[in-house]
């Protein structure tokens, strides 16, 4: 036992001791070397394209003079060591991180480019937000915000818009590479083809497809899977991709965003903007909960006053500090300053501040939920410090969506019925979900017809143009996501504090290479946080291009003043 | 039983619960090793530091270790063993109520077809001792032995599942069929579940029927030595008798003890196979947690696969002074 | 590996007729060079570690292609899913704009996969031997210690063994991997935290036995200290179960490292035939049915395995002669 123990401190030691050796970053002086880089990505394990691709990067960035760690580490862990470790003394990681792959998935409330805007890189979400690069640039604050709030006018956005990708693309603040082409197979055995929709950046894997698909045989089900977690069935929690597309089938929302990504009204009959400010909702008349009660405004406020419920606690500094019992879509709903109920079918929002997103993050983006299950739920979790909406799950979900709950297992498969009552009643009778982390199985499921569609391909592209081209009955789908894959520097800190190296990291990356070699040709070349499917918001000029070229890096490198030493390892100006 | 028997079980049973305490307690330091914090799981854009600090109270990791620690005993004689990071109001007793059951189908199915097949083939190679059919078995049984069995069961998949398309190839079972199991019992009841079975129980037994082959075989040689036997063998008894009924019964015994400690090493080595089968038990739970960085739940998870080995060690302790007359109570003490 | 023991365990009083007053050197010499003389498999398993100990160290100079880095064609692309030469359809190499000239095919990213079997051994090997050398002097001392002085000594290390049974090794295994960064001395630390459990029990009950053979009294009479008579006297007659038990942990190490590697938990730039196979069955190599990267991994970790099995059965006929083949 005592030598047990003895081990393990020794362990532990060691593991302090390889700590200690690793020098935390320090400024910079001239002449000096740029000391050793650490980049981070997943394991190869997890998701080997991402791990491929950074390895590559960083056998190009040694070409550069550097010395270059690659970090393959967990994805629960990599956000420990990026996303809580942004600054000096945060976090368990003995520093702030560098560099790292990164993704961002494309949802449908992307779809507006606000979200992406503002949220990645406006200086006021630096220290806890999505900003994790640490971006602090108050001219692009400026243009973040006046997006936001230019409601009335769409051309002028739109410049607001181009602007703020000019800035970030000169600034190379997140070095763009790809977007993916998600790839989807579908059995068109059992399904017609032309009624499946493909949503301008989300792909065929949508609440229209959902809704729609018309099955050619009489099995009337749908099966897909996910290889990631399905761990929750909450209409008040973001957990994740595969439990939203959950959520967004079983509630309902006032608005929902149509296949070419702007938002259109759809348990709201209408939403007419009586000036920026206010906006009145109505909804559809006879609409049913699954529960049988009768869908009514006083619900569809509280659906915003349960997101918007939360305490406000002082904390030991005597700051005050609010704390929402549903964290996750409390950002959406905060601009919201009143709630009034006209009659059991209208109401009118008032806004804060005018805001040119309010439709898409905020009115399709919230779930409907019934005040009769949730109002006794949320006062409860008022009266309570220890929880919050989170980390509850209602035994039988009641939502209003096209698809009722019928069965879930956590992490196990999700299973849904078509909601007979419901005005758009869904073409296929059941809708159901596994949760197959083995890709092997995911693919002998679709070739063997025991499942039909497969939305979420985190393998090797390849492998299903293969499987479609010796399987007649399968058809593969793919389409330009909202979202991307990227490198994001830690720019509080040198030496990515220097645009002129981060473009020159940007230099190395083989932008081509990477989507013939690593996705098969199932990634469009990615140049700015705003996807070439949101057609709309890409009018702009040319943005800056970064060709790929080691040549290139280390000739701009030298022009910013870097120098090599004998050894070609890279010094600072 | 007489009174020394009876003080050898209780002895044995504390000292199995100080093993367990040890055991606990180790694994509570091993896990303030962890790598990442509970936050890990919730990314969100408007964390505050009341927020995180209600995370952090929510599973009371904001206390002192010493108090966390107790807190921890307690909850475990309880059977409390916290709530999970990753699913979203589960506690952790949730989620490994649901997989011990398939877990234990798994193994006891695959240790009652490998003992079966592996005491009848001791049998065979020690009535064929010296032959050439012995020395091909028993290179076989080695090579059994020595492959992976996440190999094994890779070629097995590919052969029946994905050429042949005879056997399923993962899971226990499509959901469209499980979610109609209301209980253990219709889940027992069904042909799919049995069906999904077939290969990890296959590739499982045929790794693991090595040893009660062996051990068999070499009793049997032993025993065959014996007075005894020799006896039968002149009294005129036919081979086949000598072999079955005298020899294998008394062979049997260190084979049960090996089959009641590989119950426990099973549960806690089946990990691999759950992985390349997607069949949802503890070793799965486990190896998802830790990806996952679910600590709690994969704290509960190694703490359930080690109640189950400490409990079989003491049962084999027991079966083994009970049934070997050879070694008395004190004895066997003295030699473990 | 601890049900082996446990059932070993019984049987362990019936080696004591080979352990006698004489040279314990020699002795030990002689034991080991009986166990290859008597027995041809464990002269095979020594075979076979020597092959593969030589394939390690000029891995280098052997395999044809850097494991790691994906080869590329002319074009400067990756040479991705290429089949074995042998298997590949003529000409189809060239359209592609290189050579095919590889054993075993490319995997789906372009790597050599007969390069990486051959650095493989590197990391199977070194993983095997540390952790039996570990496994079987922590065992070794622990037994002797536990088994020459007995009573408090005795006691604790005894319960520490059982605290050792308790623990699942392969989860715990998993834990440390999942904690500690990616390396293959995980496996080998955990090994030597929990197996010399095993080992250690086994040399007890046997130093139990020895400690009261006259030899030993007489070096006690003689005025000899307590670690000169468990060094010189008691240990040279044990050491041949140590090998036993050394032999057997080098077959179990190279199976768990295979295993922790297949998970996930290990160094991807550490090439090992538990990573290959992880690769390939991430890869998609089981639908592809690309059996030339499947195989080969399987087999060598087959083959090293079953090499460390016969070494120690080659042990085991000679110390426990009544399993011997009648």
């Amino acid at each position: 036992m005592s030598r047990k123990l003895a081990r393990i401190s020794v362990i532990a030691a060691l593991l302090a001791l390889v700590m200690v050796a690793v020098v935390p970053v320090s400024s910079q002086s001239a002449g000096e070397m740029v000391p050793s880089i650490i980049v981070h990505s997943v394991t190869q394990a997890e998701r080997p394209i991402e791990y491929e691709t950074t390895r590559l990067v960083v056998e190009n960035m040694r070409e550069l003079g550097l010395e270059v760690e690659h970090r393959a580490i967990p994805w629960a862990q990599l956000i420990d060591e990026i996303w809580y470790s942004r600054v000096e003394g945060q976090g368990r990681a003995e520093r702030p991180f560098q560099m790292t792959h990164w993704r961002m998935v494309g949802r449908p409330e992307r779809s507006d480019p606000d979200e992406f805007t503002y949220n990645l890189f406006h200086s006021s979400v630096r220290d806890g937000g999505y900003n994790f690069v640490g971006y602090n640039n108050p001219e692009y604050d400026a243009l973040a915000e006046a997006q936001r709030v230019e409601v009335a006018d769409k051309e002028a956005r739109l410049d607001l818009i181009c602007e703020a990708q000019q800035v970030i693309r000169n600034d190379m603040v997140n070095a763009y590479f790809i977007h993916p082409l998600t790839p989807q197979v579908v059995n068109t055995a059992v399904f017609n083809p032309d009624s499946i929709v493909s949503q301008a950046g989300i792909g065929v894997h949508n609440f229209w497809t959902w809704i729609g698909i018309e099955p050619t045989t009489d099995d009337k089900t749908l099966i897909t899977s996910t290889t990631s977690f399905l761990n929750s069935f909450n209409p008040l929690e973001i957990a994740g991709d595969a439990p939203s597309r959950v959520t967004e089938m079983t509630w309902d929302r006032l608005m929902r965003i149509n296949p070419i990504g702007v938002a259109e009204p759809w348990a709201a009959e209408s939403v007419v903007w009586e000036d920026p400010l206010n906006v009145v909702v109505t909804l559809r008349a006879g609409m049913t909960w699954h529960d049988g009660e009768a869908v009514q405004s006083d619900d569809a406020a509280y659906s915003f006053e349960a997101a918007l419920a939360g305490t406000t606690q002082t904390d030991e500094d005597g700051k005050e500090e609010f704390r929402p019992e549903a964290p996750d879509y409390h950002p959406f709903a905060r601009n919201v300053a009143n709630i009034e109920i006209i009659d059991d079918l209208s109401l009118r929002f008032t806004l804060h501040t005018p805001s040119a997103a309010f439709e898409t993050s905020s009115l399709a983006k919230l779930n409907l939920i019934p005040k009769h299950v949730w109002e006794p739920i949320i006062n409860d979790l008022l009266e309570r410090d220890d929880a919050d909406a989170d980390s509850i799950q209602e035994e039988i979900p009641i939502g209003s969506g096209p698809f009722k709950y019928v069965a879930f297992d956590v992490n196990e498969f999700v299973l849904l019925e078509a909601f007979d009552d419901h005005w758009a009643r869904p073409k296929i009778d059941t809708w159901l979900m596994n949760v197959l982390p083995n890709q092997e199985a995911t693919l002998g499921q679709i070739q063997a017809g025991e499942m039909n569609f497969l939305w979420e391909w985190p393998g090797d592209p390849g492998v299903l143009q293969d499987i479609v081209a010796e399987n007649e009955h399968l058809d593969l789908f793919s389409a330009i996501s909202i979202g991307f894959n990227y490198f994001a520097f830690n720019v509080r800190y040198a030496p990515f504090d220097d645009v002129s190296f981060r473009q020159a990291i940007a230099h190395a990356i083989p932008q081509q290479f990477i989507i013939d070699n690593i996705f098969n040709g199932l990634a469009a070349p990615a140049d700015s946080f705003v996807s070439a499917a949101l057609e709309y918001w890409r009018q702009c000029d040319d943005l800056p291009t970064y060709d790929y070229s080691i040549e290139g890096a280390r000739a701009l490198l030298e022009s910013a003043g870097y120098s090599w030493d004998d050894d070609g390892r890279l010094l600072y100006p | 039983m007489n009174r020394g028997v009876v003080y050898y079980i209780l002895g044995r049973f504390l000292q199995s619960v100080m093993v367990l305490w040890i055991i606990v307690t180790l694994l509570f330091l091993l896990f303030r090793l962890a790598p990442s914090n509970p936050l890990a799981s919730y990314i969100d854009t408007t964390f505050t530091k009341q927020q995180e600090a209600a995370i952090l109270a929510r599973f009371g990791l904001d206390k002192p270790l010493g108090e966390q620690y107790i807190i921890y005993l307690f909850n475990l004689l309880k059977l409390d063993l916290g709530e999970t990071f990753s699913y979203s109001g589960k506690s952790v007793m949730d989620i490994l109520r649901a997989d011990l059951p398939n877990t234990i189908y798994l193994t006891l199915s695959s240790l009652l077809l490998a003992y079966f097949v592996g005491v009848l083939g001791g049998i065979a190679m020690a009535a064929l001792r010296g032959s050439l059919l012995e020395r091909v078995g028993t290179t076989f049984t080695l090579m059994t032995r020595a492959a992976p069995q996440f190999w094994v069961g890779m070629l097995l998949l590919t052969f029946f599942a994905f050429q042949l398309k005879l056997l399923p190839s993962s899971g226990i079972g499509p959901a469209i069929v499980r979610y109609r199991w209301e209980t253990e019992w219709d889940k027992l009841m069904s042909p799919v579940f049995w069906r999904h079975m077939i290969l990890p129980t296959f590739t499982l037994a045929l790794y693991l029927h090595g040893l009660p082959l062996l051990l068999m075989r070499s009793n049997m040689l032993e025993v065959l030595d014996q007075d005894y036997v020799t006896m039968s063998r002149l009294a005129g008894y036919s081979e086949w008798r000598v072999m079955i009924q005298t020899a294998a019964r008394n062979a049997m015994l260190p084979v049960l003890t090996a089959l009641t400690l590989g119950i426990g090493y099973s549960i806690g080595g089946n990990v691999v196979i759950e992985h390349v089968f997607s069949w949802p038990g503890l070793g799965r739970t486990l190896v998802r947690a830790v990806q996952q960085a679910d600590y709690p739940l994969a704290q509960g998870a190694f703490f359930f696969i080690a109640l189950i080995i400490v409990f079989m060690n003491f049962i084999a302790d027991i079966l083994y002074s009970l049934l070997d007359p050879r070694v008395g109570a004190s004895a066997q003490a003295q030699v473990s | 590996m601890q049900q082996d023991a446990m059932a070993r365990e019984g049987q362990s009083g019936k080696a004591t007729a080979r352990f006698r007053q004489g040279s314990a050197i020699r002795q030990l010499w002689e034991t080991n060079l009986e166990v290859f003389q008597r027995d041809k498999m464990a002269l095979f398993g020594l075979f076979i570690f020597a092959i593969f100990a030589i394939v390690a160290i000029l891995a280098p100079q052997i395999a044809p292609n850097d494991p790691l880095n994906p080869l590329k064609n002319n074009d400067g692309d990756w040479i991705k899913d290429a089949m074995p030469y042998w298997l590949a359809e003529p000409g189809e190499d060239e359209a592609e704009g290189y050579t095919n000239t590889f054993l075993l095919g490319t995997t789906n990213i372009g790597r050599d996969i007969f390069s990486q079997l051959i650095h493989g051994s590197r990391s199977a090997l070194l993983v095997g031997f540390s952790a039996a050398a570990a496994v079987a002097v922590i065992g070794t001392v622990i037994g002797l210690l536990a088994g020459y002085y007995g009573g408090w000594i005795d006691t604790i290390l005894m319960r520490a063994a059982d605290v050792a049974f308790g623990i699942p090794f392969i989860p715990f295994i998993i834990v440390i991997s999942a904690f500690f960064d990616p390396s293959i001395w995980n496996v080998v630390i955990a090994m030597a935290v929990l197996l010399w459990r095993d080992t250690g029990r086994v040399i007890r009950s046997q130093v139990l036995v020895i400690k009261e053979q006259a030899f030993v009294s007489a070096a006690r009479v003689s005025g000899a200290s307590d670690l000169r008579i468990i060094f010189v006297y008691i240990a040279p007659s044990i050491l041949p179960l140590s090998f036993l038990y050394g032999s057997f942990a080098i077959a179990w190490a190279i199976l768990t490292e295979a295993s922790v590697s297949f998970l996930g938990f290990s160094d991807p730039e550490t090439i090992s035939w538990g990573y290959m196979l992880q690769d390939a069955f991430n890869s998609l190599a089981l639908s592809r049915e690309a059996f030339y990267w499947i195989v080969p991994p399987g087999l060598c970790i087959m083959l090293t395995v079953m090499a460390g099995f016969f070494i120690g059965r080659g042990y085991e006929e000679v110390l426990f002669p009544r399993l011997r083949r009648m």
